[in-house]
């Protein structure tokens, strides 16, 4: 049996149940990179030029980890999912980049996803990927007809439980030792939404455990993904009209909703040096200071950031929150 | 309306030649200087790119002077600098300008309806040309003098020279004035002493196209290099992306196509901004250029990608990084031009001797 690594960072997030369920359809093991930890973030950023963004060294090292791991590793060059939107630099590049700066890598197995290109290319990608596995054609269709299957299953777990990615990563894999935390027998003192890509916000390593911070200091955490597709899309188009970039919705569109839902408390995950991320979380600021109805914060993260720097800047955000709300009481009575 | 545009090098002078064909009001807002940088950098996201600060600074100061309308290229694609557009609105409406943006957004044509101020096709057509015949010439000299500069007696002279061309080139007012001025001012470079020695170098300039055609933004890299005794090698040049030649094209012959087709085997597809051409420039021209200086604005993620992979290359070639912002000094540029310079030719003493 082939054994397929897949680095536990970037996209995984996004799309983990679906290239897992397309590749054991292919017969194929699927090996996943352990979570980050500061052994694979330091090997990562040693193999990259110093302004490279986080999550790019954060991959890096993952890949790094795989090593000796696996047979093969899995990366996705994902250019664009919907009609003349693209993503970024980082991921068109992705297995290029790997190959250059870590060409000790075990064979890569890219496919190259680009709506732009019309149906025939994409099912053509998807066809020449799952040859590596077997050569019949029906096979690697019913493959990719179960992947979205998974797919599809996965995102609507989160937008109707109001689950985050790994709950619901925990959940479609069986395994029990993430459970949805149960509702604590008193209210959360408040909502919090976290904005900003999956893979800042569910990189425990990387942000230091903002969401667990969050959740015991007993508030109610919501994330991008827990709100559906069109929900989203509508709130990008009230807010900056047609989105620029794939995962824009994950920005702007959950920044927007949340803002207009009137959240306690709306923060901003971003990474420096991120190309896509320093405008559209400078869109999310503008909207927060227009419409004056949630506390905004956004939290740029490096691999310097410190541990205290974030608990601290948490704790005022928190406070502001509770200050807040204490006005808005007295002014009610 | 009054069109303030943003600068980006010596562009200005088709842009003014076309706009006053088609009698559109023009502010040319002041030659890019400090205090752009300043109003840009005072205004911006922290972490948006030298362009993005430069443009909305001249921006600024284009609407200070009375414009009313600006435009901002922009359009889908992976480099971020097509969403700017939007950010620069945002910005400059809470900036309190009332003004309309012009963006690509509703299409080509609507931004040619919109500039056009209603002029006929026609009209359109022969302003373009003009224009694209002055930037043709304006380019032309550029070429001229990379090569002079490297071989000049009187450091300076060239870019005296070509200085003066421009503004007689932004003056002239029909295409037979345009061919003589031009062949005037060939003329005087051509006439400009040299020496024979040393023997210049041939080192190349690539990288994000912004930063390497705006001179203020690269601390004018190239008259550094000149004055070093550098023949500069530039493949980036305005005039590519109006020229439309069927021919070239359907060959593949294009420069930039070129450049493509040579980093294929390391950078399979484009990655947004200009990445793909800087690790195919390398690999092409790894035989015939001595070095090659990468530009590129900090923070510019095609170029980064671009950055991991050139080292990889199988071609080898000295390539010497610089990053600008608006914290780069010009002293710091010129050492560390001179630095790369002189291993060059250092490398090349050592090889003529093996």
């Amino acid at each position: 049996m082939i054994k397929v690594g897949i680095p536990r960072a970037l996209l995984y997030y996004q799309y983990y149940p679906m290239w897992k369920t397309f590749l054991e359809e292919l017969g194929a093991e699927v090996v996943v990179s352990p979570p980050t930890t500061q052994t694979i973030l330091s090997s990562g950023s040693s193999r990259v030029v110093a302004d490279t963004c986080l999550p790019v060294k954060v991959f890096c090292g993952h890949v790094l980890a795989l090593i000796g791991e696996c047979d093969h590793i899995f990366i996705p060059a994902i250019r664009s999912v919907k009609t003349k939107i693209y993503n970024c630099s980082k991921f068109l590049g992705l297995p290029d980049m790997t190959r250059a700066v870590i060409p000790e890598s075990p064979p890569i197995l890219d496919i190259d996803i680009d709506i732009n290109t019309g149906k025939r290319e994409l099912y053509q990608a998807i066809y020449k990927l799952g040859r590596r596995f077997t050569w019949s054609p029906f096979k690697v269709r019913k493959a990719a007809v179960a992947a979205w299957q998974a797919y599809l299953k996965y995102r609507q777990l989160m937008s109707n439980y109001g689950l985050t990615i790994p709950q619901a990563i925990a959940r479609i894999s069986n395994t029990t030792e993430a459970e949805p935390k149960t509702l604590s027998s008193h209210p959360s003192q408040a909502s919090i939404a976290i904005v900003g890509h999956p893979y800042l916000l569910h990189d425990e390593h990387i942000n230091h455990r903002l969401i667990h911070r969050l959740e015991q200091a007993d508030y109610k955490v919501l994330t991008p993904e827990m709100l559906t597709g069109e929900q989203l899309e509508l709130a990008i188009t009230r807010l900056v009209g047609r989105p620029y970039w794939t995962y824009e919705e994950e920005v702007v569109g959950a920044g927007g909703y949340y803002l207009e839902s009137g959240v306690d408390g709306v923060i901003g995950i971003m990474a420096f040096g991120c190309g896509p991320d320093s405008l559209m979380m400078d869109m999310v600021r503008r909207q927060s200071a227009r419409l004056k109805t949630s506390t905004f914060m956004s939290l740029t993260l490096e691999e310097h950031t410190a541990e205290a720097g974030i608990a601290t800047r948490v704790e005022a955000f928190l406070d502001m929150i509770q200050r807040r709300k204490r006005r808005r009481a007295e002014a009610c009575v | 309306m009054r069109l303030g545009l943003p600068h980006m090098g010596k562009i200005y002078i088709a842009v003014k030649c076309m706009a006053d064909e088609l009698g559109i009001d023009l502010v040319i807002p002041p030659p890019t200087s400090q205090r752009t940088l300043d109003l840009g950098v005072k205004y911006s996201p922290e972490t948006a790119c030298l362009p993005f600060k430069l443009t909305l600074g001249n921006m600024i100061e284009a609407l200070d002077l009375g414009a009313d309308t600006t435009m901002m290229p922009g359009g889908p694609g992976p480099c971020r600098f097509g969403y700017y557009h939007k950010v620069q609105e945002a910005i400059l409406r809470q900036l309190g300008y009332n003004f309309h943006m012009v963006t690509q957004d509703g299409g080509l044509k609507h931004v040619i309806n919109a500039l056009t101020n209603g002029a006929p096709l026609r009209k359109v057509i022969v302003a373009f040309n003009f224009g694209i015949a002055k930037l043709k010439a304006v380019e032309g000299l550029e070429q001229m003098v990379h090569k002079i500069r490297a071989i000049e007696r009187d450091k300076g002279s060239a870019s005296r020279i070509y200085n003066e061309s421009c503004k007689a080139i932004n003056n002239v007012g029909d295409h037979q004035a345009l061919n003589q001025t031009k062949q005037e001012c060939l003329q005087r470079l051509n006439n400009l002493p040299t020496v024979a020695f040393p023997k210049p170098l041939k080192i190349g300039i690539t990288g994000e196209f912004f930063v390497v055609l705006d001179p203020f933004a690269n601390m004018d890299i190239e008259i550094e290099l000149g004055k070093l005794g550098v023949e500069v090698k530039r493949s980036i040049f305005v005039q590519d992306w109006v020229r439309f030649n069927p021919f070239l094209i359907a060959l593949g012959l294009r420069e930039k196509d070129r450049s493509h087709k040579a980093a294929i085997p390391y950078l399979s597809h484009h990655v947004g901004g200009d990445g793909w051409q800087s690790v195919g420039e390398k690999v092409l021209h790894a035989k015939d250029w001595d070095g090659m200086v990468h530009l590129e604005p900090f923070g510019c993620v095609p170029e980064i990608m671009a950055r991991n992979i050139m080292p990889s290359t199988k071609e080898k070639l000295p390539v010497l990084n610089i990053i600008l912002d608006e914290h780069t000094g010009k002293a710091g540029v010129v050492n560390r031009l001179e630095a790369f310079v002189d291993m060059i030719r250092r490398r090349k003493k050592g090889k003529v001797c093996v």
